[in-house]
C-alpha cells in the first residue's frame, strides 16, 4: 500500500522531469515585464531632440514619497532645451524613496515623464540612488538634435502641447 | 526738441487756452488731431511731444490714441477710406462695395495704393445704416461722410484727389 | 462715529459704516464674493464682472414714505432682475444680498468662461500657478467645458520686458487694470496703460525707459493672473515648494514688513537660497506694498564674496584663522588699547548688536561712534513720532511738514503714505532747495538756499511765536515772505503735526540742529508727544535710530577721532569705501563685516558677519517701530551673528555678555533703557486683525502680499509722552554765509553701496559717478553736458560726469552719495574739466 504511494508519487516526478521548467535563470535570462509594469522613469524627448520636460514640478508636487526634485529655468532662442519659455535645468528623483505608483506620470501636463520596465535597481551607495537628468532623460532620436539646440525665433512659443480636448 | 509745440505755437496755446491751466491734459484729444493732420499718424515721437506739452506720460497719450479709432499710430494714405460693414450696410452691399472698391484700386482692405494716396478700411458702425453703402473719408481737412455710394462715384471722388496737385 | 448701515448678506446681518461696498462688507463678515477687478486699496471700476450678486431692497411706498410690509409684517424686499456687481454698489439699509444663490453660480460661470475664452491655460509654467487667484475661482466656479472654438483662442506675445524688471504675457491678462490703476491712483506713475480695445487691448509702456517705476514690483502682487511676472523671480520655483520666513526691509527706515520666499537649491550647492522677497501686511507701516529696493536688493545677502571665517594679517597677508585664534587676538589687543579703542558702528546693525558692541566698548572704556552724515537722533527720541501714530490716520486738518529731503528717493513708502494723506485732505509743506517730486502734492512748496533748513523753521517758529528769538536779524527775509506767512497759519491751525527732516544740504552739526529746531516748532504748536504727531528723521540707514536710542552718537569730527584711536574697531561701515583717502592706520584695526570691503582689506583682523536674513533681531524705524525680524536661512558656517561676536570678544576679555539668543539680549535692552523697557521678543510678535484682510486663501481679494502673523512691533513712547521735560534749547540763528559753488550730496534710492551693487538686477538703474548742473549755472562754470570733470572739494576730488537738470539751484552742483564720489557734507567745490566728448 504504502508503495503504491510511492510509485504514484514518483510518477509524477518522473512526468514534470520531462515538462518545460517555469522558473527562468535570472539574470542571464530575462522575462518581460507586464503592459503595465511601473519600473524606473524615462524623461522622453520630442522627435527633434527637444526635452518634453518643461520643468513645472507638478511630478513633485504629486509625489507622495517626495522623491522628486525639480529646478527651472528660462530657455532662449539660442540654447533651447524645450519648446516654450521653462525647462528644467535640475531633474532629480530619489530611487529610494521612490514608491513607484505613477503619480507623477499622472500629473505631467506634457507626458514628459513615463515610468519604464527597468526594474533592476540596486545601489551600493546611497548617493547613486539619486537620477539625474542626464541618467533619465531618453537618447536623441535619429534624426534629432541633442539639447541644448539653437532654434529659430518664433517656433517653439508653448510649452504645453495644443489639446484641443483636455478629455482625451 | 519739440517739433510739434515750435511749428504750431499759437494753435497749441489757442487749443490749451480753452481748457483751465489745471485740467491741461483736457486738451489731449485736440492735440492729437492737430499731430494727426500734421504727420498722417500720431507717431510714437508725437506721442513724446504731446506728453510733454501736457505733462502727462507718453503711455497716457498712447492710451487715448490706442481706444479711439480716429487716431491712427501707423502710417497710411493721404486719404484714409473707411467702409462700414456692420450688418445692416452688409445688408444694403457695402461688402461687394468694398470689394469692388478694392479691386479697382489694386489693394486689399486695409492697404495702401502704390501712390500712397489712399487707403481703405473696414471699420464698424457709421451710424448711417439706411444710406449704405456709405464710407468716411478721413482727409487732412478733416472727416467727410459719403453716402449712398456706388462704386462709380467713389472712384470718381479718388479721381478728383488724384488730379489735385 | 457715523451711523452704521444694517444689511443681510446670505442670510448674516452685517453693520458696517455708510459707503462701504458689498464685497468689503461681506468680507467682513467673513463671506467671500470673488472678484478680479476689484482691490480694497483701490477705487472700484466693475471691470471684471466676477463679483455679480443678486441685490435686494425695502421698497418704500413713495406716498407715506413708509417701508412696504408683506403680510406676515416683513419689509417687502424688491430685487433687481439682473445680477449687480457687489464692489460698485455701496451698501444701503435694510439691503440683502444673495451669494450662494443658482443665478450667481451661473454668472460667475459665464464670466469665468468669457475670461478663459483666451486664456492660454499653460499653468504648468507660469510663476503665478498655485497662487493664482484665477485658478483659484476656475476651480471654485468655473465649468470645466467651454462652448468657445478653440482655433478661435487669440494668441499674442508671451513675452514681453516692460522694463528691466517686470516681464508681461499678454495672452494671461484679463484686462482687470489693477496694474494699470496701481501705477496711476496709488503711486501717481502712470508709465503703464491700455491700448486698443475689446479683445486687442493690450497693456503697453510708451515711456522712455520703460516700466520705470520705483513701485514697479507691486503691481505683480496685485496681478490676479500671471500676466506680469517679475525678472527677479522668473521661474525660481513653484509657489508651493516655497517656505517663508518674517522680516524687516533693512534699506531705509521706514522697516517695511517683509516675507523672505526660500527654497534648497542645487544651483546654491544644495543651500536653502532666497528665492524672492514679498511685501507683509503691517497697516501701521507699509501697508501692503513695497518698493523695488527692498524687494529686488537683497542679493548681497547671499554674495559669494560673502566672508566664512576670520582672518587675521599674517606677513602682511590677510589668512584665515579659527575663531579662538582671531578672538583672543582681538580681546588681548583691545584690553591692550583701553581707552583708546575706538568702536565705529553704521545703524545697518540691529539693536542687540549696537548694544552689546557697545557694553564691550564701554567696558573696556574705549570710545564709540555711529557712522552717519545725519545728527538728531536724541531729539527724536524726546519728539519722535508718539505712541499710536499711523500716517494713515492723517487726513483733513492735519499738516506735513518735510523739509531737506526727498523722500521719494530717500525712504519711497513714507513718499507714498504722505501722498495719499494729502489725498484724503492733509495739507502738505514740502521745503527744499530743489523741487522733489513731492512737490506736485504741497499745499505750500518752500524754496530756500542750501543752508537756510535751520533758518526757515526758525522763521516759521518765530511767526507763530514771536517771543522766541531775539535777535530774528538771520531770519527777517524769510519769516516776510507770503507763502511762508501762510504756512507758519497752516502750522497754527494744525490739528496733527507730522515733521520728516533729512539731511540734504546740511552736515551732522547742521542736521542736528535742524532736529532741534523742528522739535521746537512742534512744541511751540503744541503738537509734541501726542498721537499721530510727532519728528520723523529720514536716516540713510534701517536702524540708525536705533543706535542712538542705543547710546551712540556720531564723533564731533571722525578722522581726527580715527587717528587718535591705537585700536579700532569698525563694524558694518565702510569708511575707506566712502572716502579712499581717509588715513586709517591705527597700530590695531578690526572690521567686522559680511565681505572684504575697502575698509576690511586694511585690516589687521577681519571678522565674518551674518546678514539679516540669517539671525534674528530687530530694527527700530524712523517712527520709533521696534519690529523684529526672523531667520530665513540657517546661518552660513563660519560666520556669526555680530552681537554674538561682540559678546565672545567680551567673554575673552573677561566681560559677560549675553551671546544666546538676540531676544535675551533684547531683555538684557530692556532692563536698562527705559524707552525699551516694554519690549521684549514675545510682544514684538503680536499681531492683530487688520483691515482689509490680505494674504489668507483668498488671493483674489488683496494679491500675493502675506498676511502678518509674525508681529506687528510697538512703536517707543517719546519723552513728552512720557511727561518728562522737553529739554531742547534754542539753537542759535546762523546767517548764511560763504562763497564759490556749492557741491550738495543727496540720496539716490539706487546707489552703488555695498548692500546694493550685487544686484544684478538693478545694474542699470544705479546712478553713476555723475554730477547735476542747470544748464545756466553750467555755462557760468564753463561745463557742457556729458563732460567729465574733476570735482575738487578741499583735498579730496573725483572724477564726476556732468547732467544737465533743471531742478539745481544756481550756484550749486549736486553729486550722488554712495557712489564714491568722497563728498559726505556739503561743501565748496572747484571744477576741471579734464575730458570733453
Amino acid at each position: 500500500m504504502m508503495l503504491d504511494d510511492l510509485a504514484r508519487g514518483l510518477a509524477t516526478t518522473l512526468k514534470m522531469m520531462f515538462e518545460k521548467p517555469v522558473t527562468i535563470q535570472y539574470p542571464e535570462e530575462k522575462r518581460r515585464v507586464r503592459t503595465r509594469f511601473k519600473g524606473r522613469h524615462h524623461l522622453q524627448r520630442y522627435e527633434n531632440g527637444l526635452e518634453k520636460c518643461i520643468g513645472c514640478s507638478l511630478c513633485a508636487a504629486a509625489c507622495p514619497a517626495d522623491a522628486i526634485f525639480v529646478e527651472a529655468a528660462e530657455n532662449t532662442d539660442e540654447e533651447r532645451y524645450s519648446p516654450g519659455e521653462r525647462y528644467a535645468r535640475v531633474y532629480e528623483i530619489n530611487m529610494l524613496r521612490c514608491i513607484f505608483c505613477g503619480y507623477c506620470q499622472d500629473a505631467c501636463p506634457t507626458e514628459a515623464i513615463v515610468l519604464g520596465d527597468n526594474y533592476e535597481l540596486s545601489f551600493t551607495d546611497r548617493r547613486q540612488a539619486i537620477y539625474t537628468k542626464e541618467m533619465l532623460l531618453d537618447p536623441v532620436p535619429p534624426g534629432g538634435q541633442p539639447t541644448p539646440q539653437r532654434t529659430p525665433s518664433g517656433v517653439y512659443t508653448r510649452s504645453v502641447p495644443v489639446m484641443k480636448d483636455p478629455s482625451d | 526738441m519739440n517739433t510739434l509745440l515750435e511749428k504750431y505755437t499759437d494753435e497749441v496755446q489757442t487749443i490749451l487756452a480753452k481748457y483751465p491751466p489745471d485740467q491741461k491734459r483736457s486738451a489731449l484729444m485736440p492735440l492729437l488731431y492737430l499731430a494727426q493732420r500734421e504727420y498722417g499718424y500720431i507717431s510714437k515721437q508725437a506721442m513724446n511731444e504731446i506728453g510733454e506739452i501736457l505733462d502727462i506720460t507718453a503711455t497716457e497719450v498712447a492710451s487715448v490714441v490706442g481706444f479711439y479709432t480716429l487716431y491712427h499710430d501707423q502710417p497710411a494714405g493721404k486719404y484714409r477710406i473707411q467702409v462700414c460693414t456692420d450688418l445692416p450696410c452688409a445688408l444694403r452691399g457695402s461688402e461687394e462695395f468694398l470689394k469692388q472698391l478694392c479691386e479697382n484700386l489694386g489693394i486689399q482692405p486695409g492697404e495702401t495704393t502704390a501712390d500712397g494716396l489712399v487707403t481703405v478700411e473696414e471699420v464698424t458702425c457709421l451710424a448711417a445704416c439706411d444710406r449704405s453703402p456709405v464710407f468716411q473719408v478721413q482727409t487732412p481737412d478733416g472727416l467727410v461722410y459719403h453716402e449712398n455710394q456706388s462704386v462709380e462715384n467713389a472712384m470718381k471722388l479718388i479721381r478728383t484727389w488724384q488730379s489735385k496737385p | 462715529m457715523a451711523k452704521l448701515v444694517t444689511l443681510t448678506i446670505d442670510g448674516i446681518t452685517v453693520q458696517v459704516p455708510p459707503g462701504t461696498n458689498v464685497v468689503d462688507a461681506a468680507k467682513k463678515a467673513g463671506i467671500d464674493i470673488p472678484v478680479f477687478c476689484y482691490h480694497p486699496k483701490m477705487e472700484p471700476v466693475g471691470m471684471c464682472r466676477m463679483c455679480l450678486v443678486e441685490i435686494g431692497r425695502p421698497v418704500v411706498d413713495r406716498a407715506t414714505g413708509e417701508l412696504v410690509r408683506a403680510d406676515d409684517g416683513s419689509v417687502k424686499i424688491q430685487f433687481s432682475p439682473k445680477l449687480e456687481t457687489a464692489c460698485t454698489t455701496p451698501v444701503s439699509e435694510g439691503m440683502v444680498v444673495i451669494n450662494t444663490s443658482q443665478k450667481v453660480k451661473d454668472g460667475r460661470e459665464d464670466i469665468l468662461e468669457f475670461l478663459l475664452t483666451s486664456h492660454p491655460l499653460d499653468c504648468p509654467v507660469c510663476d503665478k500657478g498655485g497662487e493664482c487667484p484665477l485658478q483659484n475661482l476656475t476651480m471654485e466656479f468655473g465649468s470645466g467645458q467651454s462652448r468657445y472654438i478653440y482655433d478661435e483662442k487669440m494668441h499674442s506675445a508671451k513675452h514681453v520686458p516692460l522694463g528691466d524688471l517686470i516681464y508681461l504675457d499678454r495672452e494671461r491678462c484679463i484686462q482687470c487694470a489693477r496694474c494699470v490703476r496701481f501705477q496711476d491712483q496709488i503711486v501717481d506713475d502712470p508709465v503703464i496703460g491700455f491700448y486698443n480695445r475689446g479683445r486687442a487691448l493690450e497693456i503697453v509702456t510708451y515711456s522712455e525707459p520703460g516700466f520705470d517705476s520705483i513701485f514697479s514690483g507691486n503691481t505683480t502682487d496685485i496681478c490676479p493672473v500671471g500676466a506680469l511676472t517679475t525678472a527677479d523671480f522668473r521661474f525660481g520655483a513653484r509657489p508651493w515648494e516655497l517656505n517663508a520666513a518674517a522680516s524687516i526691509c533693512t534699506q531705509c527706515p521706514v522697516g517695511c514688513n517683509l516675507t523672505i520666499n526660500v527654497r534648497r537649491e542645487a544651483i546654491s550647492q544644495g543651500r536653502m537660497a532666497i528665492k524672492r522677497i514679498m511685501p507683509r501686511q503691517n497697516e501701521w507701516v507699509n501697508e501692503i506694498w513695497i518698493c523695488d529696493k527692498g524687494r529686488f536688493g537683497y542679493h548681497y545677502v547671499e554674495s559669494e564674496e560673502r566672508l566664512d571665517q576670520p582672518l587675521v594679517r599674517k606677513d602682511g597677508k590677510l589668512t584665515p584663522v579659527s575663531w579662538d585664534e582671531a578672538i583672543n587676538l582681538v580681546s588681548m589687543r583691545f584690553k591692550q588699547a583701553g581707552s583708546n579703542l575706538l568702536t565705529l558702528v553704521s545703524g545697518r546693525l540691529s539693536n542687540e548688536d549696537l548694544y552689546n558692541i557697545r557694553k564691550l566698548t564701554d567696558s573696556l572704556n574705549g570710545k564709540s561712534a555711529l557712522y552717519t552724515q545725519m545728527g538728531g537722533g536724541d531729539v527724536v527720541a524726546q519728539v519722535g513720532m508718539s505712541t499710536g501714530s499711523n500716517l494713515a490716520n492723517l487726513g483733513k486738518g492735519d499738516v506735513i511738514l518735510v523739509i531737506a529731503t526727498d523722500l521719494h528717493q530717500e525712504a519711497p513708502i513714507w513718499w507714498l503714505r504722505v501722498k495719499q494723506a494729502t489725498e484724503r485732505g492733509a495739507q502738505l509743506i514740502v521745503a527744499n532747495a530743489r523741487s522733489t517730486r513731492l512737490d506736485r502734492y504741497a499745499k505750500y512748496p518752500i524754496r530756500y538756499a542750501y543752508g537756510e533748513q535751520n533758518n526757515l523753521i526758525a522763521a516759521l517758529v518765530q511767526l507763530i511765536d514771536p517771543q522766541k528769538f531775539v535777535d530774528a536779524k538771520a531770519i527777517k527775509h524769510l519769516s516776510e515772505q507770503s507763502i511762508i506767512k501762510d504756512t507758519a497759519e497752516a502750522l497754527k491751525a494744525a490739528q496733527n503735526l507730522v515733521i520728516f527732516f533729512g539731511n540734504e544740504g546740511s552736515g551732522v552739526a547742521d542736521s542736528q540742529v535742524l532736529a532741534q529746531t523742528c522739535a521746537i516748532l512742534l512744541a511751540t504748536t503744541n503738537h509734541a508727544g501726542k498721537p499721530n504727531n510727532g519728528l520723523i528723521p529720514v536716516w540713510q540707514r534701517a536702524n540708525d535710530q536705533g543706535a542712538w536710542d542705543m547710546g551712540w552718537r556720531p564723533p564731533t569730527d571722525l578722522s581726527t577721532s580715527i587717528k587718535e584711536a591705537n585700536a579700532l574697531y569698525i563694524v558694518a561701515c565702510d569708511p575707506a569705501g566712502d572716502d579712499p583717502r581717509l588715513s586709517l592706520t591705527p597700530d590695531f584695526l578690526v572690521v567686522q563685516d559680511l565681505y572684504l570691503t575697502p575698509t576690511a582689506k586694511l585690516a589687521d583682523v577681519v571678522l565674518p558677519a551674518l546678514p539679516f536674513t540669517e539671525r534674528e533681531g530687530s530694527l527700530t524705524s524712523g517712527e520709533r517701530r521696534v519690529q523684529r525680524y526672523y531667520p530665513a536661512i540657517p546661518g552660513r558656517t563660519g560666520a556669526l551673528a555680530d552681537f554674538a561676536i561682540a559678546a565672545q570678544i567680551a567673554k575673552a576679555c573677561g566681560i559677560t555678555l549675553e551671546e544666546r539668543s538676540a531676544a535675551k539680549v533684547m531683555d538684557a535692552i530692556a532692563r536698562e533703557n527705559a524707552d525699551y523697557a516694554a519690549i521684549s521678543y514675545t510682544e514684538l510678535a503680536n499681531v492683530e486683525e487688520q483691515w482689509p484682510i490680505i494674504g489668507r486663501a483668498d488671493l483674489y481679494y488683496g494679491g500675493t502680499s502675506y498676511e502678518n502673523k509674525q508681529g506687528l512691533g510697538m512703536q517707543l513712547q517719546n519723552a513728552v509722552q512720557k511727561g518728562e521735560p522737553f529739554q531742547i534749547s534754542l539753537p542759535e540763528l546762523v546767517e548764511q554765509s560763504g562763497e564759490g559753488l556749492l557741491a550738495v550730496p543727496i540720496t539716490r534710492l539706487y546707489d552703488r553701496g555695498n548692500t546694493l551693487i550685487p544686484s544684478q538686477l538693478l545694474r542699470t538703474h544705479l546712478v553713476s559717478t555723475v554730477m547735476w548742473i542747470n544748464a545756466k549755472e553750467a555755462k557760468q562754470q564753463g561745463v557742457e553736458e556729458h563732460d567729465v570733470v574733476q570735482i575738487e572739494c578741499g583735498e579730496t576730488s573725483a572724477l564726476v560726469t556732468v547732467e544737465l537738470e533743471d531742478a539745481v539751484p544756481d550756484g550749486v552742483v549736486l553729486v550722488p552719495r554712495s557712489v564714491g564720489i568722497p563728498i559726505s557734507e556739503p561743501c565748496r567745490v572747484r571744477l576741471h574739466i579734464t575730458e570733453r566728448v
